[in-house]
């Protein structure tokens, strides 16, 4: 445990010394939402747009949080730390926890800035709805970065690892998007905490986590 | 030649199955072309419910391809056996293969009862998951340096594939049921004279299916030989 804690503040020190990693998160976050402004046709009424927002905020989500995985092990790769990774005396499910946790704080950090510019943009107000729509978030960025951690630690050492990261994610993040979308559109529509959605999201994010804490040993080798 | 003892007992297996296996394809080809244009039409779809005879075949192969894949990539983690990361690649693209003709042949089929290409009903989103996932499969496994990394990078994938199928489907199910897809497999629900087809049409290809995987898994073992006797050539040298 100590050692995922470890690798948890070392990927955070990093980060904070250059803090390149959140600011392109950041800025590709509020273009995308922008994007998403332009996207949806002149005079498209408000319940419209208040309907499809919870599925645009977990697009935009998403795409940030590609970009952020892409580079979650590029700091490894460029100094050949691969090799102290794989030659370390642990078992590297706690590695990957450290990784996922580190790659989590970063991109939640992103989407809470998100979210803001989010209801600038369409006008939502989610002052009310603050807690319920964080526990959401939480869940769904559980889910992306478990199974993201693992896949980026494979795509990276490929070719086109750019390419290959999202064909290889986006298939598993399906079943996080279906609970996230439900469970952000219930809590936007002042219906409370969603249960099924929570449980479904609950039920993917364990089985997520789980499955890439034992699989990561294999995906450390040298 | 010392190479060759090293390729296990089982490669040897597969390669014994060829001539065996394709005369019973043969025949039960024969059998099944017979039994088809001879079935009844069916009173209410037309002469296009005969896809009947091909499109849920197809789909139990494609998802024994993906059984076949996430097995070996298991097998291959456990033992470090070559040969089961051989299967692996030899079900990810016989299966493939059925994925998509049963791709092609549901939405002609559903043009032609439903009126509609496309429904985002839970078998049909699933399927097209599994289709998306054994592409990724394939691109992973060419895009990672070959050799052991290759295989095991796609052994773990593989092994994502499998958690992730059931999970799409009780998520699918859970949140977005809306299925338009007929269930053949209760009693009663196929009409007189259907059923002997239908069984035919579902042996024959299974067997297809494993008379393709077993050859495309022999290739590979063959291509593993011919490398094998190459390197020791060079070595010799």
């Amino acid at each position: 445990m100590r050692v995922a804690l470890a690798i948890l503040w070392k990927d955070l020190v990093c980060e904070w010394r250059s803090r390149d990693r959140v600011a392109a998160m950041l800025l590709f976050s509020l273009l995308v939402v922008v994007v998403f402004h332009f996207a949806l046709p002149m005079g498209t009424s408000r319940a419209a747009v208040t309907q499809n927002a919870p599925g645009l905020l977990w697009v935009a989500y998403i795409f940030a949080s590609l970009l952020g995985l892409n580079r979650a092990f590029a700091l490894e790769l460029e100094n050949d730390a691969f090799s102290g990774l794989a030659l370390a005396p642990v078992t590297g499910g706690w590695l990957f926890l450290g990784k996922a946790l580190a790659n989590f704080t970063l991109i939640s950090i992103v989407e809470l800035a998100t979210a803001f510019a989010f209801a600038l943009v369409f006008d939502l107000d989610l002052k009310g709805v603050a807690l319920e729509l964080a526990l959401i978030v939480a869940l769904g960025t559980a889910g992306i970065c478990g199974i993201g951690t693992l896949i980026s630690a494979m795509a990276v050492r490929t070719r086109f690892s750019e390419v290959l990261l999202p064909v290889l994610l986006l298939p598993t993040l399906i079943p996080v998007l279906v609970g996230s979308v439900q469970g952000t559109a219930a809590v936007l529509a002042g219906d409370g905490v969603p249960f099924d959605a929570v449980q479904l999201l609950i039920v993917v994010d364990a089985t997520y986590w789980i499955v890439s804490f034992l699989a990561f040993d294999y995906v450390l080798d040298e | 030649m010392a190479g060759f003892s090293r390729l296990g007992a089982l490669e040897r297996r597969v390669e014994r199955t060829g001539t065996s296996l394709s005369w019973l394809l043969a025949a039960l080809l024969v059998a099944y072309v017979w039994l088809v244009v001879g079935a009844p039409i069916d009173s209410v779809q037309g002469p296009i419910q005969k896809i009947l005879y091909l499109h849920p075949p197809l789909a139990y192969g494609a998802y024994l391809g993906f059984i076949a894949t996430g097995l070996g990539g298991v097998l291959y983690l456990w033992r470090g056996s070559e040969a089961f990361d051989r299967m692996a690649i030899a079900g990810a693209e016989v299966g493939l293969i059925f994925c998509t003709l049963m791709m092609v042949t549901g939405p002609i089929w559903a043009k032609g009862t439903w009126g509609t290409w496309w429904s985002w009903d839970p078998r049909l989103t699933v399927t097209l998951l599994l289709w998306f996932t054994y592409l990724a499969y394939l691109l992973l496994r060419s895009f990672a340096e070959p050799g052991a990394r290759a295989a095991r990078f796609a052994a773990v994938y593989g092994i994502v594939g499998v958690v992730l199928i059931p999970l799409n489907y009780y998520v699918i199910e859970i949140f977005e049921a809306r299925s338009m897809h007929p269930d053949n497999l209760e009693r009663g629900s196929l009409g007189d004279g259907m059923g002997m087809p239908f069984l035919v049409a579902n042996l024959t290809f299974f067997v297809a299916f494993v008379y393709l995987l077993a050859r495309r898994w022999e290739v590979e073992n063959l291509a593993a030989r011919a490398a094998l006797r190459e390197s020791e050539e060079g070595d010799r040298k």
